[in-house]
């Protein structure tokens, strides 16, 4: 009895003692056991917020790279989307240990420390591989151009969309001759469409999904109405708010009427009842590859333009260099590189619903036959974007804080007069409070803007 | 026990044994000097390294505009303490935090008491019953809360299914910061159910059994014996179970997808604080929380430890 | 054997009503504590398909281990796996070191200022990332360990908690034991060492088991500490990392299960120390 104890008690501290051994050992090398496999030459590692359909086509994109360059090395990484992934990046930069290239949205960029906790691209490594700044949007570039530098290279513009059900409109007689849904130009039409809709839907679903107690979409439906009736958020110097509590009211009233009318049910899952059968929901462009894969017959316009004017909820996707100390080398030029190479071959990246940034992938015949992705192009000629502050971006200060208090007049927890009156006030205390990488307010940093 | 020892040994040889009490008295002086300090070396060299000058760095940075990239930043005085009493965001998040202590904790301690109760009575298969209540406490915070806002998902979630419901538990305000508190009910509550079924079993059996002789039945026996010397036990489990809700995090960020919950409902006080310090970048005004925080936090352990010398001096 | 000592029992122990009555109550409540378990397995062996499909349902109708193929396939989770176990080990075995020493210290030797250090220390119970994690990462940042296994141990290597449930232990250590020692010559470096370790075998072992659990479980730290994805812990890894193609609840749910499982084993294994560990750990806390 004692002698085969004896001999495990042994087995088993040596087995103890060398794993410890090895984790001490681990520890000290202080790398992933990952890098340890590695063996190309150029190792570039690539961090993205891509989920879902955009990135199984963002994967195929590097694949298709990676079969191209095999010298290259891609270790691309998917975080979280949202907060997890701004914060992580700007952790590792500010410790030192980015990655070789990111992934933000334009409207972050400004509150992103260019300089310092992003590197400027090298124009002429970009030309090389084949990105010039006339195959851009002059506007769209230049909301990457900061102090005379690019820090942001357009991939993408992504819009929010109206999708409906042709099948479901089509009974109701909503569909006009080109089998699009007729347009919509006032708030009663609006919701006289919704009406007929709702009479001939599948029992049990609701007729239009909008997101409502989530603060990111509400906030870039309200972002998109505000804009439609040519609201203001500041003065060109950022010194006043001009914020209109009454077009606020407004809006928030269109928002909140889908509730109190019955046509949403709050907190249902929008895309799952879409597929089964929901007339409408209002979703980002990122919906196509999910509703085309569902085998739907749907279209997509902008968001309808009930308070006359044409304007919906835009943002676009850019590639970034995250700032490393000893930026440079075949590693900064392999992150040129891939990054040129993914703007070069949007198309793939048109199939997720985004507009291709690169402005010749627009004009191929094999996008203008894409659909509906043809049917909402438009869009990107009259976005809705937030105000351009260091506090303003996807997730950022601004969305965060109103965000939330645009739900709650949305949910029915408050009413939309007084959220107005709310959201004025987050606005004066954020034009006045100090963005915290440069210590300047929005009027006093006007290079940013 | 000590003492009787040492009364056989002196009552054999009391010379010798005065001699060697000296002789030893000076060695243990003499070690204790020469290497005392180089046991508690390693430790305390960690200890501030990572504790202490952490503290007095963030006491220092709550003075200053300090940002996340580590650059020099500017003395600000007070200001961020000012700035934080009237941030009614911060107070909300304190609020969630509060609200969620006064939830989690009388729950935990009446479940984990009846669990121990239980487990400690069933005459069979104890290990089986302490396995399946301690199980849940072995998963790491994310990988729970995973799974329950996976059962809590309308449409695909098998708690509305099972129970016949349509609670939005995650996408409504009503309804959010209850799911977290059943998630954490089900995560933590193996621990202080160990806690106590360790407590019930030290309760010697003799006491029982006089009382059994008196003629007293399983509630009295309940309430004058097993209650009574529980007391320290779930003194522990109180305080232990406060301190930990007063920090909660995990849970509510992974069930929310990292959001501040519908409504921003479930934010809580060190989500808030992480957000100020990495999400806005400001490391100054997050510090300035951090050291607030650190200050109720030490109310309460301090006023425990009052209670606990209060009680033992009533006791008396 | 097993069956004789079974046998022994039943015969002493008879089935009454309120026994057959309380152990029903025991499987009830154990089924309500194993079913999120339970349908996290399962669910991990659904297609993906099936794990979103509305209404939901207990068991798989294709049973398939689609998710854990997967899982192994897109490496992450090995890696975190390493990392996890890397990260456990060194941390347990740094504090099982300085803790002893110090609980010894701290209970046994005189030097001068023990009192205040001792209360120092104390107060390093109300201390934890979550209450100073700001200036805790920005020290961390200061020393360059951002991103770094080093970073996401050292700062759990000083926990004042183990050093009290230590300190309490050799405190209760008869001094009789060390003093013969002490008078046939031995030093208090090899007195610690041949005497009071041995003897504090189970304390050190609770310790150990309690720092692993809590080092292997730990998110909050290696959060913010580690923003490589390679770098990753379990925890971490599962919570911030998302593969490409969105929740992918069958695989997030084996994931999920590869996390939790060698503590569940260990547990299995280790019961009795561990539930001797917590007594232990409750008492001294008393």
């Amino acid at each position: 009895m004692g002698r085969p104890d004896l001999s495990r008690r042994h087995l088993l501290s040596a087995a103890g003692g060398l794993t410890v051994a090895a984790g001490f050992g681990f520890a000290a090398l202080g790398t992933g056991a990952d890098a340890l496999a590695s063996g190309a030459d150029t190792r570039v590692r690539y961090w993205n917020l891509f989920s879902g359909g955009d990135g199984a086509n963002m994967i195929a994109m590097l694949d298709a790279f990676r079969k191209a360059h095999p010298g290259i090395d891609v270790k691309d990484s998917t975080l979280q989307w949202g907060n997890p992934f701004y914060t992580k990046l700007a952790m590792a930069a500010a410790g030192n240990r980015a990655p070789d290239l990111g992934v933000m949205h334009m409207g972050r960029v400004t509150g992103f420390s260019p300089g310092r906790l992003l590197d400027p691209w090298d124009v002429g490594l970009l030309a090389k591989y084949g990105v010039r700044e006339q195959d851009y949007n002059p506007a769209l570039w230049k909301r990457g151009v900061i102090d005379g530098k690019l820090y942001a290279l357009p991939l993408d513009i992504h819009v929010q969309l109206c999708f409906y059900r042709k099948d479901v409109l089509k009974k109701a007689g909503l569909l006009g001759d080109d089998g699009r849904m007729i347009p919509v130009t006032s708030t009663d039409e609006w919701f006289d469409v919704l009406k007929k809709a709702r009479a001939v839907q599948k029992k049990g679903l609701q007729t239009i999904g909008l997101w409502t107690n989530d603060q990111n979409f509400q906030w870039w439906f309200f972002v998109a109405f505000y804009t439609q009736l040519g609201g203001r958020w500041f003065n060109d110097d950022n010194t006043e708010v001009l914020f209109d509590p009454d077009k606020a009211t407004q809006v928030l009233e269109f928002l909140r009427r889908h509730v109190t009318d019955g046509y949403v049910i709050p907190g249902a899952p929008t895309g799952e009842q879409f597929i089964n059968g929901a007339p409408f929901t209002w979703e980002g462009n990122w919906s196509v590859p999910v509703f085309s894969g569902a085998k739907l017959d749907y279209g997509a316009t902008p968001l309808p333009p009930v308070f006359g004017k044409q304007a919906t909820h835009a943002e676009s996707h850019a590639f970034v260099l995250p700032h490393q100390a000893g930026r440079g080398g075949a590693t900064n030029e392999g992150a040129h590189e891939l990054a040129a190479y993914v703007v070069t071959h949007a198309l793939q990246w048109a199939a997720g619903g985004h507009i291709p940034a690169y402005t010749p992938t627009l004009s191929t015949a094999a996008y203008k036959k894409l659909t509906p992705q043809n049917e909402y192009v438009s869009a990107m000629d009259h976005q809705a974007t937030e105000p351009k502050v260091w506090f303003a971006g996807s997730t950022g200060v601004l969305a965060q804080d109103l965000g939330p208090v645009v739900v709650s007049s949305t949910m029915g927890s408050a009413k939309p007069a007084s959220v107005a009156q709310t959201m004025k006030r987050h606005l004066t205390r954020l034009l006045a409070s100090k963005n915290p990488m440069d210590g300047r307010t929005a009027a006093q940093g006007g290079a940013v803007a | 026990m000590t003492t009787s020892a040492h009364m056989t040994t002196g009552a054999v040889a009391a010379p010798a044994r005065a001699r060697t009490a000296t002789a030893v008295a000076t060695v243990r002086r003499k070690q204790g000097f020469q290497h005392g300090g180089w046991f508690v070396a390693p430790f305390l060299a960690l200890f501030v390294l990572f504790v202490i000058w952490p503290l007095l760095r963030g006491v220092y940075l709550s003075f200053t505009d300090a940002n996340i990239s580590g650059d020099a930043a500017n003395f600000v005085g007070l200001d961020n303490y000012r700035e934080a009493l009237h941030d009614s965001a911060m107070w909300d998040a304190l609020g969630h935090s509060a609200y969620f202590t006064l939830l989690v904790v009388p729950c935990i301690t009446v479940l984990a008491f009846l669990l121990a109760m239980l487990a400690h009575h069933i005459e069979r298969g104890k290990w089986l019953w302490r396995l399946c209540f301690f199980v849940p406490f072995l998963l790491p915070s994310t990988v729970a809360a995973n799974m329950f806002q996976w059962l809590f998902t309308q449409g695909i979630g098998l708690i509305n299914e099972t129970f016949g419901l349509d609670t939005p538990w995650l996408t409504d305000k009503s309804y959010a910061m209850l799911a977290i508190v059943i998630e954490t009910l089900w995560w933590t509550v193996g621990f202080s159910f160990l806690l106590y079924l360790a407590a019930l079993q030290g309760i010697p059996d003799h006491l029982y059994e006089a009382a059994k002789l008196d003629g007293a039945n399983a509630w009295h026996r309940m309430v004058h014996i097993t209650l009574p010397m529980l007391r320290n036990i779930t003194g522990l489990v109180i305080a232990l179970q406060i301190l930990a809700s007063l920090q909660l995090f995990d849970q509510a960020v992974v069930m929310m997808d990292f959001g501040p919950g519908p409504e921003v409902s479930t934010r809580s006080f060190v989500q808030y604080t992480l957000e100020q310090g990495f999400t806005s970048y400001r490391v100054g005004y997050a510090s300035a929380m951090s050291i607030i925080f650190f200050v109720i936090i030490a109310v309460v352990a301090l006023a425990r430890m009052w209670l606990l010398r209060n009680r033992e001096e009533s006791g008396r | 054997m097993t069956t004789a000592v079974q046998v022994r029992k039943s015969t002493r122990k008879p089935w009454t009503p309120s026994q057959i009555i309380l152990t029903l109550l025991g499987v009830a409540v154990s089924a309500v504590f194993v079913a999120p378990i339970a349908a996290a397995l399962f669910t991990s062996l659904k297609s993906e398909a099936e794990a979103a499909e509305i209404p939901p349902h207990w068991l798989p109708k294709v049973w398939t281990a689609q998710a854990w193929k997967a899982l192994w396939e897109t490496g992450n989770i090995t890696n975190w796996f390493i990392n996890s176990l890397v990260v456990s080990v060194c941390v347990t075995s740094v504090v099982l070191t300085v803790s002893a020493l110090a609980g010894y210290g701290f209970a046994r030797t005189e030097f001068r200022g023990k009192g205040v250090l001792m209360g120092i220390v104390m107060s390093g119970l109300m201390i934890s990332p979550a209450v100073l994690g700001v200036p805790l990462f920005t020290t961390v940042q200061q020393m360059g360990m951002v991103d770094t296994y080093w970073g996401m141990i050292l700062p759990q290597c000083a926990p004042a908690a183990m050093v009290y449930i230590l300190y309490k232990f050799f405190q209760g250590v008869p001094r009789e034991l060390e003093e013969a020692a002490f008078i046939d010559g031995a030093g208090r470096w090899r007195v610690f060492f041949t005497i009071v370790v041995p003897l504090a075998r189970p304390s050190l072992a609770a310790v150990g088991i309690f720092t692993f659990i809590a080092s292997w479980n730990n998110f909050l730290w290696p959060y913010m500490v580690t923003n490589n994805p390679d770098l990753m812990t379990m925890p971490n890894g599962i919570a911030t990392v998302m593969n490409s193609y969105g929740i992918q609840w069958a695989q997030l749910m084996a994931g999920g299960l590869m996390a939790g499982l060698p503590l569940i084993i260990v547990f299995v294994f280790f019961q009795r120390q561990i539930v001797a560990g917590v007594a232990h750990t409750g008492l001294a806390g008393q």
